[in-house]
């Protein structure tokens, strides 16, 4: 057990020194003032048109109802705007304004829109060399000759790269608080956020909604958030293990995950692709109860298809590293 | 050095570890509150709107409009989607010295009476009437013309447009204009409302002329008689602006109005109004 511990901290200070993580710090730092610039335009833009919340979500409600009377637009766009649109209705029902300027507001909406791409981006900045690099750079025969057994070796690697996963989140919602908390004030915890909206058909089914705060809403998605990040970690992993070249895994690991954002706008249709990890990655989608990217996805699912994954990606890892001929 | 590397393994393992900690929490927490949902939070709740005493629009500082119905209100047919709504409060607020104040354009393209009528039992629709100094109104066209639209039929040709249909549905669409107007008063005893009532889209049309012509007379002169029993709406005359030259006020689609055609609502709605 002590060795163990050993073996994690060797790794996981091995990480920091290389400077992972500073660069995801700093293109934190870099990026999120972008979005809250953006953010607080769009604020601007809105601002004195209307006489209060409730006039311009009135409007927004009624110009996505025109959106739907059109023929012209494709079936998924309705589903989701059908579902927006008594969303919205059901928000100005109970006078409850879902777009108070708050930074726990942006950093929710941030780490919604952050889960497809940009977060899967990070993490596999500390993932897709965490094994390879030791190849390519030859340290890999320091670390056998350890009197340790390969699988632990193995172990510690994973273990680190969960820390280094939550790390990241925490540290991009943080970031995200943090900076926009300048422009928007740092209040909104306590706010009220409606979740448990279920889809039913083209229909939203509003029994199981219910209130919960804002701070309350962002620790779950930010659990969903780590779950999605972890499956990427992991199957990057297995890529890292396989691959010796950095660069090709991270390019591999790159693809797929870009390959799953466009998937899940177009693949409507082809109901098997909601078996690939990468279309189920964005499980924000089923908290705030907006459709999922294919019918008949649900939470449940979802995880499961990401579980079973990770596990496959964790098996083969050990399955091969324990087995594998170290030579160069 | 030493004494920095020393320090560095226990404050970031505790770190990972505490954000590890709180994010499983995340985890539990989101699959225990789909699953197995508390109660959650009790909101206040939602007040009705009130609405505005007895408001002379000279006492105003400012006049709150906005507009409900059909797609004629919404623009449909104007290139650059604006319609008469804009247009006729900019010359509104000219003509009467203050400003005029768009509070929502919730006009949705195809409504029909029946279906504005249950809007109207809605919360937002509501507290949107009750807010407002000014309502500008169309209804009716769809209900008349494109629900007794056969399947198939081209509506620039009058495709399959049934002048019988649309005349049995006379009755029941003009109570329904009624039930709205009522209803509107009902919400805010105060407000203006401007009716703009409907044109002949089919004049160009020799065998539809005469047909609907009639029913557009009979439906436009109950709208009147509903006006003057309130003493509080006006019904804006479309009619003859799409007479003579109908092609030119018209859009493509044979059926709305164009930039032109919306431009000279417009100017009706402004002068109806002040």
């Amino acid at each position: 057990m002590r060795r163990d511990l050993e073996l994690i901290r060797n790794e996981t200070v091995k990480v920091w020194k290389k400077k992972r993580f500073a660069v995801i710090v700093l293109i934190l730092l870099a990026l999120v003032p972008v979005f809250v610039y953006a953010q607080m335009k769009i604020a601007q833009s809105s601002q004195g048109k209307y006489e209060d919340w409730r006039a311009e979500l009135r409007q927004r409600i009624a110009d996505n109802t025109n959106a739907l009377t059109s023929d012209r637009i494709p079936e998924e766009w309705k589903k989701w705007r059908v579902a927006l649109v008594q969303q919205l209705q059901y928000y100005l029902d109970r006078d409850v304004n879902p777009n108070t300027p708050n930074a726990v507001r942006f950093t929710n909406t941030f780490l919604q829109n952050a889960v497809g791409l940009f977060i899967p981006l990070m993490v596999l900045a500390v993932a897709s060399d965490i094994v390879s690099s030791e190849r390519s750079g030859g340290t890999i025969k320091m670390l056998l000759t350890r009197p340790v057994r390969r699988w632990r070796i193995l172990a510690s690697k994973l273990v680190t790269l969960t820390m280094y996963v939550s790390l990241i989140l925490v540290t991009t919602a943080a970031v995200s608080y943090l900076v926009s908390g300048l422009v928007f004030g740092y209040g909104g915890w306590r706010e009220p956020v409606f979740v448990g909206f279920r889809l039913n058909g083209s229909d939203m089914d509003t029994t199981g909604v219910h209130a919960i705060t804002q701070g309350a809403y962002m620790l779950m998605q930010l659990g969903l958030v780590w779950f999605s990040a972890m499956t990427v970690a992991v199957i990057a992993f297995m890529v890292s293990v396989l691959v010796r070249s950095t660069a090709a895994s991270l390019v591999t690991m790159m693809a797929a995950v870009i390959s799953g954002s466009i998937l899940a706008n177009m693949a409507s249709s082809w109901h098997s692709a909601k078996y690939l990890f990468n279309v189920n990655l964005d499980l924000s989608v089923y908290l705030q109860g907006s459709p999922p990217p294919i019918e008949g996805m649900t939470l449940g699912f979802s995880l499961a298809v990401l579980a079973i994954w990770s596990l496959a990606a964790i098996g083969v890892s050990f399955a091969v590293f324990t087995r594998q001929d170290i030579l160069a | 050095m030493k004494r920095r590397k020393d320090r560095l393994w226990p404050v970031l393992g505790t770190v990972c570890l505490l954000c590890t900690a709180l994010l499983l929490l995340g985890f539990g927490w989101a699959l225990k509150d789909t699953w197995a949902p508390s109660p959650g939070l009790v909101l206040p709740s939602p007040t009705q709107a009130a609405p505005q005493q007895g408001s002379q629009w000279t006492s105003l500082p400012e006049i709150k409009a906005i507009a409900i119905g059909d797609s004629l209100t919404r623009g449909v047919g104007d290139v650059a989607g604006k319609g008469y709504v804009e247009d006729s409060l900019a010359q509104l607020s000219e003509s009467l010295g203050k400003p005029v104040r768009l509070n929502g354009n919730l006009a949705v393209s195809g409504l029909e009476a029946a279906e504005l009528d249950d809007k109207l039992d809605g919360k937002a629709m509501q507290d949107a009437v009750a807010g407002a100094d000014l309502v500008l109104l169309t209804i009716g066209g769809n209900d008349l013309f494109r629900s007794s639209q056969q399947a198939g039929g081209s509506i620039a040709e009058g495709g399959g447009v049934d002048p019988d249909l649309a005349e049995r549905r006379l009755p029941a669409t003009e109570e329904r204009l009624k039930a709205v107007f009522t209803k509107l008063r009902a919400l805010n005893p105060s407000v203006r409302i401007a009716y703009v009532s409907l044109y002949n889209p089919f004049y160009e049309l020799a065998q539809l002329r005469a047909p609907i012509a009639s029913i557009l007379a009979d439906w436009n002169g109950y709208a009147a008689h509903l006006a003057e029993a309130d003493g509080n709406i006006v019904v804006v005359p479309t009619v003859d602006l799409f007479q003579s030259q109908s092609a030119r006020y018209l859009s493509s689609d044979h059926f709305h109005p164009n930039e032109a055609g919306y431009a000279r609502i417009a100017v009706r709605v402004a002068q109806a109004l002040n």
